[in-house]
């Protein structure tokens, strides 16, 4: 059941209806059913995936709630031994679950890569690769690391535990959420709140719009990554750039619709994107895109990494041998690394992704070391540090290698991104951009019309909000007929859109002969 | 001064919800008025060939609803059904009948339409159509809109019927307004049924000129001949289809309807998919529930241009298997069609082989001439002494002249042809057609058919003006002419030859549409040039030669349904007529005679054309 189907949305009605209308207490039992009819209609092979790890990170929560539970309970005498007894069984615990949930999704999602790429004499499987896996995975294993570090209390209900792992709006492409915010609010009842319901439909029709708006970015995408052939250089940068525009709208899009389809059941999501098109670092950038993966990441990779013994052992080495910066910069560029491959690779099973990761890690690094001498270049050239110019620098610094990245993540093949960045520069074909090309590419005058538009008005609206104004708040304050035209010019939109752009039977087709 | 206007949230989800149900009614309302699915009764464009088109079932029942009146009988099935013209069934069954014909029709759809008709209307016949393949599929709908049945027939929830249509996407509303707005007077593919008889409308398809079988093969719309595809058919649904066959057998019983069953023609290899097990099982099963009429093989099988695509089949077809039900003598059958299978017998598999082509094809020459004169010239005058000359070589030589009107018997009714016959034709009606050939053709006892122009009819000036031309025969000459029954007067159209510096600019060709006429311009002129020239020969022709062979699609349609069952144009070949489709008269060829052409090369054309 996808977001955008008219089936989803009767569906989430219908859920709404029912959770408000039973008693407090069942409501997360309506919530529950819903979930699994939602991932149920996707197929039963994904519910046995998520029953998987639903079954083994509850079990290991368990466990590991035991274990602590045991530690505090130690005499005082015993508390150091008993403690690095239990502490290695907890090791063990987690250890054991980290691989049986990271050996499936290994198996699923990178096994045939993996022997391809080692040219390993394996036979290929032919999986399916279940819906949100590697969303719902992080989820539960953030969940596991929790317990293990005495965060919270483990779940005692598997019911109970399992809707954390199934929630459905966030269930397919996040956000990643941590037990602690989400599992209390899943569980407690909710009375209706008419401010819930409305700021969850707007957000959620702010979603559907970007989804339309990528839905046809995506189409020149398409069309020219389809035939690099036939495409010089400034096409290939418009599609890249098209494509940003569709990964940007098509992902935040679906999670306005996942965070707003939650606010309707009263229920408060983390963020996943903050305005990522205003950063002014690339550190930053990562700070506002997928922010719910970069923070999982920092929580459970980064941190725990910088502070193991063994990088520890490697900073003071490097310390002593190197000296100063440099000496500093080197574990927390090996933890930095670690993480922009785990992020590369968990975009997909792919070279492509792998140097995707190691250009961000790259790219990091670099800006750390080379702060020095650009600060100094700074203050040279006079600028302040918070002025208008140097954030606007570091903008479009920012903004270009985002766009280069794209290149990266979108060729077919790793090789096949340089040659097109190469291209993008050496032969761009600027005739191209006046004989008509772009009416050959799959958009009508009126597609690209609504993509313009839509990119300003949500460049726009970012705007005002980077700029710290509240736009629902300031909406509520315009006139009704002002708030009316915000309910249906979305709507007509998002309608004309859909039939444009929706499925047609012609009959020529079905009277080929008659 | 900001002005503070306050909304609750409350408002607002009823300031939404109630926008969200007006942009919903307006979907609804624009769904109803366009109708396009027929559903709603169509109440405001009554389109119901579009409709039809859409979803036969749902609109053909919505239709039927309000004009089953002027209906006592109907007959279903498949998209096959619709070949056994309706007309022709008027007249065997001596009723009006309704074709309910659906594409794609399974035996539960046939069961569930059949009763519907059988419980709501008054029903004298109910004939069904089914052949094997309806035991292959069973219950199926490829695309709920356009094959969902009407929930009065099925039983369906009607909330969630009618919800489908008020709900559909707008754009099949809108593609009928634009279709609407330009539909032209050809048949189109988003109108391919007949409103009047339910069946396909085939007026195009009906006027398609056929020859050689050669020809037919190497057009692109028939290729599926060329190299038939071998698949495997198996008949998994036999029981249910029966089964549904025998519901509707007993309904009519109980209302005391005459039930008909009919197997129609298929193409010869389509059967073959099927194993001999299962064609024998299919046949005889449908012995276990009643007679049936089997038509699947003949010798016509076996001719592709019987056939659009393996089951469609051509009306000509359609009409010879009513006329092999009925015994009307009048009619030619092919080798083959039809056996009568009882119930509780066991038929077996149906049986049908190729004809040798001979046997029902015959090859016509028709030869053209224009004006005669003392001595031949140029293209359109010949000598008197060479006209005889070539009259002479033909009696010499066996050849025996006919009328078109032979050619139509041979075709429609089998009535055989002369060994070596040969049509002549004269163009124009010149008055030396009168003087010269006609004495000529009495003194030998030759037939010739004179394709006039009625405008020109016994003048000797062009049209209302003082330039001088050929005299023309009047049409008392024309009269006398017939009455010898020597001579047929037939139709060069009435006006239908401007020239240029005589007729205003820009002129006609032939009687093709101008540049920048208006459809409807275009077909009164037609429809005028008709009346007239009827009036001007005193009769309705019947045969028409193209004004300087200019043909083309809508004129041929327009001339088919005005009741011309036959045309020449002035493409030199000879042209091939198959018995049983009348379309083999349709734009034959006609050999140029003129001053340079010898008795002798006259011989050797028509040799050389025979052999």
């Amino acid at each position: 059941m996808s977001f955008t189907s008219i089936a989803f949305l009767c569906f989430l009605m219908l859920g709404l209806l029912v959770y408000y209308l039973v008693p407090g207490k069942w409501q997360w039992m309506v919530l529950l059913a819903a979930s699994w009819v939602f991932y149920y209609s996707a197929g039963w092979h994904g519910f046995l995936y998520l029953a998987f790890t639903t079954i083994s990170t509850y079990s290991a929560g368990l466990l590991l709630g035991k274990l602590n539970k045991a530690r505090s309970q130690l005499p005082p005498e015993q508390k150091k031994a008993g403690a690095e007894g239990i502490k290695r069984k907890k090791k063990w615990v987690v250890a054991c679950t980290l691989c049986l949930n990271f050996g499936l999704l290994f198996v699923v999602k990178y096994y045939n890569f993996t022997a391809e790429a080692l040219h390993l004499p394996l036979p290929s499987l032919n999986l399916l690769v279940p819906l949100g896996l590697s969303f719902y995975m992080f989820q539960s294993i953030g969940y596991v690391i929790d317990c293990y570090r005495g965060k919270y209390e483990p779940q005692r209900n598997l019911a109970k535990f399992s809707l954390f792992t199934s929630f459905f709006p966030q269930l397919i492409q996040g956000p990643i959420s941590r037990y602690h915010e989400l599992g209390p609010q899943l569980l407690r009842p909710h009375k209706f709140q008419a401010d819930n319901l409305k700021y969850g439909i707007q957000l959620a029709m702010w979603g559907y719009l970007k989804k339309m708006i990528a839905d046809r970015a995506a189409v020149p995408v398409n069309t020219i990554f389809g035939d690099l052939e036939a495409y010089g250089g400034a096409f290939v940068a418009i599609a890249v750039a098209f494509y940003c525009i569709q990964l940007y709208c098509d992902f935040s899009g679906g999670i306005d619709i996942a965070i707003g389809a939650a606010q309707m059941f009263g229920i408060e999501v983390t963020p996943n994107f903050r305005r990522p098109v205003f950063a002014t670092t690339l550190t930053d950038f990562w700070r506002r895109w997928h922010i719910t993966l970069g923070t999982w990441m920092k929580d459970y990779v980064f941190y725990p990494m910088s502070l193991s013994k063994p990088l520890g052992k490697v900073g003071k080495f490097t310390r002593r041998k190197l000296g100063g910066k440099l000496g500093k910069v080197i574990p927390t560029s090996i933890a930095t690394f670690t993480v922009y491959f785990i992020i590369g690779i968990w975009h997909g099973a792919n070279f492509r992704y792998i140097f995707f990761g190691f250009w961000n890690g790259i790219i990091i690094t670099g800006s750390f070391l080379l702060s020095g001498p650009l600060i100094a270049l700074r203050n040279l050239l006079h600028i302040q540090e918070n002025s208008l110019v140097h954030r606007w620098i570091g903008r479009a610094r920012t903004m270009l290698i985002v766009f280069m990245g794209r290149y990266i993540t979108r060729a077919p093949r790793l090789l096949v991104a340089f040659s097109l960045l190469w291209k993008t520069v050496s032969t761009p074909c600027l005739y191209q951009l006046r004989d008509g090309t772009f009416m050959t590419l799959g958009l009508k005058a009126l597609d690209y019309w609504v993509i313009g538009i839509g990119c300003i008005v949500i460049l726009t609206l970012e705007w005002f909000q980077e700029q710290g104004t509240p736009i629902r708040k300031t909406l509520e304050k315009k006139s009704v007929f002002v708030q009316w035209l915000c309910i249906f010019l979305p709507l007509l939109i998002l309608l004309v859109m859909h039939i444009l752009g929706g499925e047609y039977i012609s009959s020529e087709f079905i009277y080929k002969q008659f | 001064m900001e002005k503070k206007h306050s909304l609750s949230s409350k408002g607002w989800l009823w300031l939404f919800a109630g926008t969200v149900l007006l942009l919903a009614l307006l979907v609804a309302g624009f769904n109803i008025c366009t109708d396009p699915f027929g559903a709603f009764g169509d109440p405001v464009m009554g389109w119901w060939s579009y409709n039809e088109t859409m979803n036969p079932r749902v609109a053909k029942l919505s239709y039927l609803d309000r004009n089953h009146s002027l209906y006592d009988s109907y007959i279903i099935g498949p998209s096959s059904t619709s070949s056994f013209p309706t007309g022709a069934l008027n007249q065997y069954f001596d009723a009006s009948f309704y074709n309910m014909t659906m594409y794609g029709a399974d035996m539960l759809d046939v069961e569930q339409m059949g009763l519907y008709v059988l419980e709501h209307y008054e029903v004298k016949n109910l004939v069904v159509s089914v052949y094997i393949h309806c035991a292959e599929v069973y219950h199926t709908e490829p695309n709920p809109l356009t094959y969902g049945m009407p929930c009065k027939a099925d039983g369906s929830n009607p909330i969630l019927y009618y919800g489908k249509y008020l709900f559909a996407s707008p754009k099949y509303g809108m593609e009928k307004l634009k279709a609407w707005r330009s539909d032209p007077y050809l048949q189109q593919p988003y109108r391919v049924f007949d409103q009047q008889t339910g069946a396909y409308d085939k007026s195009r398809r009906d006027a398609e000129p056929i020859g050689s079988l050669e020809n037919y093969l190497s057009r692109s719309a028939y290729s599926v001949f060329q190299n038939y595809p071998t698949g495997t058919g198996s008949i998994s649904y036999l029981q249910p289809c029966m089964d549904s066959l025998t519901r509707l057998r007993d309904a009519c019983a109980q209302k005391g309807v005459t039930f008909t069953v009919v197997c129609p023609p298929m193409y010869g290899q389509y059967l073959e998919q099927f194993s001999q097990k299962d064609q024998e099982a299919f046949y005889n099963a449908l012995a276990e529930v009643t007679d049936y009429w089997d038509f699947s093989l003949s010798s016509a099988s076996f001719d592709p241009r019987f056939f659009y695509d393996e089951t469609h089949f051509r009306n000509d077809l359609g009409t010879m298997c009513l006329a092999r039900m009925f015994e009307d003598p009048e009619v030619y059958v092919p080798q083959g069609l039809g056996r009568y299978v009882t119930k509780g017998s066991i038929p077996g598999a149906p049986h049908g082989s190729k004809a040798d082509e001979r046997t029902y094809t015959t090859e016509v020459p028709v030869l053209l001439y224009h004006h005669l004169a003392e001595t031949g010239e140029g293209t359109d005058i010949i000598s008197l002494n060479r006209f005889r000359s070539h009259m002479d070589a033909l009696r010499e030589n066996g050849y025996i002249t006919v009328f078109f009107e032979d050619l139509q018997a041979y075709v429609q009714s089998g009535t055989p042809l002369p060994e070596k016959p040969v049509v002549i034709t004269f163009d124009d009606g010149y008055e030396s057609n009168y003087t010269m050939a006609y004495p000529l053709l009495k003194e030998y006892g030759m037939k010739a058919t004179i394709f006039t122009i009625g405008v020109s009819m016994g003048k000797d000036t062009y049209k209302d003006t003082n330039q001088p031309m050929n005299p023309h025969f009047s049409l008392e000459q024309a009269a006398e002419m017939e009455a010898s029954g020597l001579i047929d007067i037939q139709s060069h159209g009435y006006n239908m030859h401007e020239v240029v510096g005589r007729d205003q600019d820009p002129v006609r060709k032939g009687l093709l549409q101008k540049e920048g006429e208006s459809e409807a311009d275009y077909l009164a002129y037609l429809q005028k040039d008709f009346e007239q020239i009827t009036q001007a020969i005193g009769k309705t022709p019947t045969v028409f030669a193209y004004p300087y062979g200019a043909t083309a699609e809508l004129p041929a349609v327009v001339l088919h349904q005005q009741g011309i069952y036959s045309t020449v144009t002035t493409v030199e070949k000879s042209n091939i007529l198959v018995q049983g489709l009348t379309q083999s008269l349709l734009e034959m060829g006609r050999f140029y005679m003129t001053e340079a052409v010898t008795a002798q090369q006259l011989l050797e054309l028509l040799n050389g054309e025979s052999q």
